[in-house]
């Protein structure tokens, strides 16, 4: 009895450890942008993490700009 | 990032995570240029790369990884998807590419 309880316990928390680091399921297909090259880029005003703003626009005539989207911070890539 | 300023070039992350998350992010990472807040996803659905993701059973739409260079008139000229996004080599090749005077 002890055995199946100590063994009930162990899956119990395997479990549990496995349902803490979800994989984020993901759709394989790449949403895909429908920009292409030559296109004008949509112009943005967006908060940066100093709190002000960075309008893209204002780049204009004076600097190349890459803009590297990515999924969530604190994630790999 | 020497490479990139030496040729005009300015570098932006953005994600849907707000300022305060991108700003502890950019200190946990070390990053030098800005991350920028789409909190309300209007660019990443006026670039049509708000991706679908699930996680346990909850749908969320958050960013499709994607590298684009813009140059100075506003034009695009590079668009990468995708992991190979991730890899920031042929942007950085491109932008340096579009420094050189013309004729060189």
């Amino acid at each position: 009895m002890k055995r199946i309880v100590t063994a009930l316990t162990a899956l119990l928390l395997l479990l549990l450890t496995a349902a803490q680091f979800p994989a984020a399921a993901q759709d394989d297909a790449i949403a895909k942008t429908n920009l292409k090259v030559g296109d004008v880029a949509p112009d943005f005003t967006l908060l940066a993490n100093d709190w002000k703003p960075v309008k893209l626009s204002d780049f204009r005539g004076k600097k190349n700009v890459i803009l590297a989207f990515y999924v969530l911070a604190f994630t790999g890539g | 990032m020497a490479k990139l300023e030496a040729s005009d070039t300015v570098v932006f992350g953005i994600s849907i995570d707000s300022p305060a998350a991108n700003a502890a992010f950019a200190k946990q990472i070390g990053v030098t240029f800005p991350l920028l807040s789409d909190m309300n996803r209007k660019v990443l659905t006026a670039y049509g790369i708000l991706k679908p993701y699930d996680v346990q059973g909850d749908k969320y739409e958050w960013a499709q990884r994607t590298t684009i260079v813009v140059d100075k008139d506003g034009n695009i000229q590079h668009v990468e998807q995708g992991d190979g996004a991730v890899n920031p080599n042929s942007a950085v090749a491109i932008c340096t590419g579009l420094h050189k005077p013309k004729g060189q």
